[in-house]
């Protein structure tokens, strides 16, 4: 598990100081395929940064499992990150003068992971599995990019870590190679790697398991993200800023019908009922999970709640509210994500929901 | 201020470590030229010009005692403008508190004040002795410490001691200048010679000639027929000597080694240049963005090539300003040091124009013209290139379009690697990794190669030309074997001392030998050389021979001399069996040659004869007043104590003994003087190796902050600091030791070269060469720990590099 916790990270130069992330807090589990998503400037690589060890935070720590990744000498840091993670970088990185095998041997050598003799073995192993057999004994300006980035993930992989970290792995790719990468990160996720990988490419989340958002240097509430995906980053973290999480117990009433609403329900974990009453008998018309919403109706709208909402009985549901106002300012922004909405409206409207 | 001079300002001052590095890498060179043309300019002119301020003797005659009727006869010569008599005589003297002797020279002035020929040069306290009173030439103050006012102890023929008072300090930069082997000086006047148990008489004439001063022909004219009217006045006259006024006797000898100096301080200029060729291409490389980005928004090949220009003289200006004065002093101090050494008086300090004005074309040109090519390519590159990082760069970044092949020399790499592997040698990737980046900037490489190698080369060279000479200085001990001289007053015979000295515990064998001193003629009767023969017995022990021409004197030779090679000076083309006239005892004969050998020439030739004919000449059969003495130890402290037991036991037993000298004693100021040579030439040596750890440093500093890159990828990957600065280190030494190897090879004509010149500046004559492995392991540890000296702080600042800022360097 990854857990960054209070992160902040501030550059100095001449023309004052520029805080780049200002006070992240994020979990990362195991096993899961994460991809960090942002703007040019939004912070995204200095948070790869901050999780790999490159660079040092200004305030807050980093645990990689149980490791403080910073209570570590620069130099200690270099050898934890040999065993226990494996880096893929944009330009693939890969030393020019040895070959493609000596490149995927080095950082066993570097750590002393596995015996000498077996080194060799174990990367042509990998070599292979990325499709490279081939091409091992060659050095790296002798192949073409896609390959080196194929090589330079074999070498991510030298000493079998149980985490591996990618910065822009396919920014350089053809989209046949990009394919190949991000099948074979799936690959590693599925037998309990844990992958993390920034990227400009939102076609790629797609085949992640969790998006993050970084923008302006904080992460963007997800389920607000996965509920308005129309939204710009910076909206999102406005709105992220604004909303509210409200926890309800289970068969507890959130919004009766008549109540006057002033605020959009996300669903974030649990599930909450929707009833309306008919022939003065209220009859459930809906259950909404995580990622649905309620009181979008009034909020376009405008007057009393037209159903009763609750907590489905089973288990608590877990809320974010964002205010009517913030939302609206939002939406007179972003008229796709209106236009959706008012879609969802006569949608649910027609469906007499 | 325009802002491309501000750029080319900032350029300079915000890589600071790069402007040392160049301005250091021109200032070396400068200084180095500085210190040896000035003190070449100042040795050359003042060496001569006190020489000469001290009014030298044109001539110089050995003879035997003559009066002051005599010496006018000599005054009234034709062609002699003055003529001086004095008395020059052996003597051992001590300070009061000590029981250590030292061979002297007395020499007796009859009238300081009116004295004109081979003036002193006061030094402290009075610049005249009084009667009982001494003044002392200043090397004696290399044998013991005394001050003015202490009193010296001399030993006398008969044994007894006279305390003298020293009263003054002086230099003599003439007399004996043509010896620097000769023992030093104490100056009395006549008046004190009755104190000293010596006659009131003379035995050397020094005179001036009235015209003609450097004229050699003429002077040696002048000289012929003094002597010949000197020995028609019924005189022997055992040796002549003429020299210029002008002209200091050693200056060819000093001259010579100035200029092997000079040579060495040009090679170090031509190793710095290639070290400042490295550094700018470096630096261009470093700017082509600039460059790119300039051209971009309207900058000119030219105007870009003139920025760079300007660069590169404030460099050249920042090493004068450093390298100037240091040089400055530097050949002061040099000039000095040599001036100490061999007995003359510097001018006082000034700037050499010529040394300055070298310095500052040096200074100038040189940068300019290593820096020209670099600037050339860099100012024509074209934007794309320059902005896209293409050129200069190596694939260690962006990935370049398309796949490229190998070169052969990757090819051959990767390929060695795997055989090694196959055979089961299993090279670890940081140990492949510095030996491939080593190959990498094969220019850069070549160029640190270039300066590293002809610095170890000539360091190497050094070790085996001091070898060389002291080989020699060995080989002209065989000359020496005996282990203790004694010298007698007057002549006894052989079984008497023989029966004496074996009776003081140690002495092995004793020799008594003949002398015969004698003037070479030339054909048309003028003196070629001076002529010293010893005269073993027969099937001496005491000379372990080795002619490298004809043969050896054996039993049975009469006028048949083996000689010195110096010979060939004055007679190129003479070979064994042929004769030599030559003028002994005041009447001319003819020696013939059997053999030739080498050996030091001073103050004449030596040649070998046989006891038998030289003692019978000298009518001294069966008796001697020179004998040698072997002991049974050889070393040099036991025979010092043997010389002083002997000393005491012959006086003790009423001999007339003059004095007992160790045997390996003579070699010792040779051997000094040789050290001091060596000791030139390896500060020349070493300064050439510093030149070379200085590019080994700015190779390596450029090949690291040229692969910041990949050190930060090595660091992501999961090397610690450990392994970042061991493969710069190890890189360095692999480069240290491949110059080594080259050094190996290029030492080899070095040494060929310098002991030639040496060997014919010093005893003019080439010597063999011998090689000794002692340099060859001195600068294999020496290149081994400046190699990773050179490679430390490139490497620390590599492990000091975050990875954030190594991945941001782009």
């Amino acid at each position: 598990m990854i857990a960054i916790q209070q992160v902040v990270k501030t550059f100095k130069n001449a023309a004052g100081e520029f805080t780049v992330l200002k006070g992240v807090d994020l979990t990362i589990e195991k096993g899961q395929f994460v991809a960090i998503i942002g703007k040019s400037g939004s912070g995204k690589s200095t948070l790869l940064n901050m999780m790999t060890g490159i660079d040092r935070p200004t305030a807050g720590k980093v645990f990689i499992g149980a490791t403080d990744l910073y209570a570590m000498s620069e130099s200690k840091r270099s050898l934890w990150r040999g065993k226990n993670m494996g880096i893929v970088f944009q330009f693939f990185q890969l030393l020019p003068m040895l070959t493609l095998l000596e490149n995927v041997m080095l950082p066993m050598d570097y750590v002393g992971m596995y015996d000498v003799d077996e080194r060799p073995r174990r990367a042509l192993e990998l070599l292979t599995l990325v499709g490279l057999e081939k091409q091992a004994g060659k050095l790296p300006l002798a192949v073409s990019t896609g390959q080196q980035q194929l090589a330079a993930l074999a070498r991510a992989l030298a000493n079998d870590p149980p985490l591996l970290v990618a910065d822009e792995p396919t920014g350089n790719l053809d989209t046949r190679t990009a394919d190949i990468v991000i099948e074979l990160f799936q690959h590693f996720a599925e037998q309990g790697k844990t992958v993390v990988m920034v990227t400009h490419d939102p076609s790629l989340t797609e085949r992640t398991s969790r998006t993050i958002i970084i923008s302006d240097g904080e992460v963007v509430n997800e389920t607000l993200a996965q509920a308005f995906p129309l939204l710009s980053h910076r909206q999102m973290l406005a709105l992220t800023k604004q909303s509210v999480r409200q926890t309800v117990a289970p068969g507890k009433v959130v919004l009766s019908r008549d109540q006057h609403v002033d605020q959009l329900y996300i669903v974030v974990s649990g599930q909450a009922e929707v009833s309306i009453e008919r022939k003065k008998h209220a009859s459930a018309v809906a259950r909404l999970a995580a990622g649905e919403f309620f009181g979008e109706v009034e909020l376009l709208r405008g007057g009393k709640a037209v159903a009763t909402v609750c907590a489905a009985p089973d288990a608590s549901l877990e809320l974010l509210a964002i205010p009517h106002e913030a939302l609206l300012a939002a939406l007179k922004d972003s008229p796709l994500t209106e236009a959706a909405l008012t879609r969802i409206v006569q949608h649910r409207v027609g469906d007499g929901k | 201020m325009k802002p491309r001079w501000r750029k080319v300002l900032s350029d300079l001052w915000d890589n600071k470590t790069r402007t040392l590095l160049v301005v250091f890498s021109i200032a070396v060179g400068v200084f180095s030229i500085g210190v040896i043309s000035g003190a070449y300019v100042i040795i050359k002119n003042d060496m001569s010009a006190s020489y000469a301020a001290n009014h030298p003797a044109n001539i110089e005659l050995r003879m035997e005692d003559f009066d002051r009727d005599f010496l006018t006869s000599v005054q009234n010569a034709p062609d002699i403008e003055s003529a001086v008599g004095r008395r020059i005589f052996a003597i051992r003297a001590r300070p009061v508190n000590s029981t250590q002797w030292a061979a002297l020279d007395i020499v007796a002035v009859d009238d300081f004040k009116k004295n004109d020929i081979n003036l002193l040069t006061p030094i402290s306290g009075a610049p005249l002795p009084g009667k009982r009173e001494v003044v002392v030439e200043k090397k004696v103050l290399k044998e013991f410490q005394v001050a003015v006012g202490e009193d010296l102890v001399f030993e006398l023929s008969d044994g007894s001691t006279q305390t003298l008072k020293v009263v003054g300090i002086v230099q003599d930069p003439t007399t004996g200048a043509d010896d620097f082997l000769a023992p030093p000086f104490v100056y009395v006047t006549m008046s004190t010679l009755p104190t000293l148990r010596q006659p009131d008489a003379f035995n050397r004439v020094y005179a001036t000639v009235d015209s003609g001063k450097n004229d050699e022909a003429h002077i040696r004219n002048v000289s012929a027929d003094l002597v010949s009217r000197i020995e028609k006045n019924g005189k022997d006259v055992s040796r002549s000597r003429i020299a210029l006024t002008n002209e200091h006797p050693l200056a060819s000898t000093v001259n010579a080694i100035l200029g092997i100096l000079m040579a060495l301080g040009i090679l170090i200029v031509f190793l710095s240049s290639s070290l400042i060729a490295n550094t700018l291409a470096a630096l261009l490389n470093q700017h082509l963005r600039h460059i790119g980005v300039m051209k971009l928004i309207g900058g000119r090949a030219n105007q870009i090539f003139g920025m760079y220009l300007v660069l590169i003289l404030a460099f050249g200006l920042l090493a004068l300003l450093i390298a100037v004065p240091a040089g400055g002093q530097g050949a002061y101090g040099l000039a000095l040091f040599i001036a100490d050494k061999l007995g003359f008086s510097l001018l006082g300090y000034r700037i050499v124009p010529m040394a300055f004005i070298i310095q500052i074309a040096i200074g100038v040109l040189v940068p300019l013209l290593a820096g020209f090519a670099p600037v050339i390519e860099g100012s024509r590159i074209t934007v794309l290139s320059a902005i896209s990082g293409e050129a200069g760069r190596e694939t260690a970044g962006k990935p370049t379009p398309g796949a490229k092949r190998e070169s052969r020399w990757e090819h051959f790499q990767v390929r060695a690697a795997q055989a090694l592997l196959r055979r089961g040698i299993h090279l670890p990737r940081p140990l492949l990794i510095s030996l491939r980046n080593t190959f990498r900037r094969r220019n850069r490489l070549i160029l640190t190669l270039f300066t590293l190698t002809m610095g170890g080369a000539i360091f190497i060279a050094v070790f085996n030309v001091r070898t060389t000479l002291f080989d020699y200085m060995d080989n002209v001990g065989h000359y020496f074997v005996a282990d203790v001289t004694l010298d007698f007053e007057k002549p006894y015979r052989l079984s008497e001392i023989e029966n004496v000295a074996r009776q003081v515990p140690g002495v092995v064998d004793v020799e008594g030998w003949a002398f015969a001193t004698a003037e070479v003629l030339f054909p048309d009767g003028s003196v070629a050389e001076n002529l010293t023969v010893l005269a073993p017995p027969a099937g001496s022990k005491m000379v372990d021979a080795q002619p490298v021409a004809g043969r050896w004197v054996q039993a049975g030779d009469t006028k048949q001399i083996a000689l010195t090679e110096g010979i060939l000076r004055s007679f190129p083309n003479l070979k064994p069996g042929d004769l030599l006239t030559v003028k002994t005892n005041g009447r001319t004969d003819h020696w013939q040659v059997v053999g030739f050998f080498k050996f030091i020439d001073r103050e004449g030739l030596i040649a070998y004869g046989t006891y038998d004919y030289f003692s019978r000449e000298a009518n001294l059969a069966n008796r001697s007043v020179s004998f040698r003495v072997v002991t049974d130890t050889h070393d040099q402290p036991y025979q010092r104590a043997l010389s002083e037991a002997l000393d005491q036991h012959f006086r003790a037993s009423s001999y007339k003994l003059r004095q007992a000298r160790p045997g390996l004693s003579a070699l010792d100021n040779a051997t000094e003087s040789l050290d001091i040579l060596v000791i030139f030439l390896l500060i020349m040596a070493v300064l050439t190796a510093v030149v070379g750890a200085m590019g080994l440093t700015g190779t390596m500093s450029m090949n690291v902050l040229e692969r910041t890159r990949e050190i930060g990828i090595m660091r992501a990957i999961g090397a610690g600091d450990g392994e970042i600065i061991r493969m710069v280190i190890v890189e360095g030494m692999v480069i240290g030791s491949l110059s080594w190897l080259l050094g190996l090879a290029l030492s080899v004509p070095f040494t060929y070269l310098l002991s030639t010149i040496v060997s014919l500046a010093v005893f003019e004559t080439p010597i063999t060469v011998v090689f000794t492995p002692l340099g060859y392991f001195i600068w294999l540890g020496l290149v081994v720990v400046l190699s990773a000296l050179a490679s430390v702080v490139p490497a620390r600042n590599a492990a000091r590099l975050t990875i954030r800022e190594v991945l941001a360097y782009e």
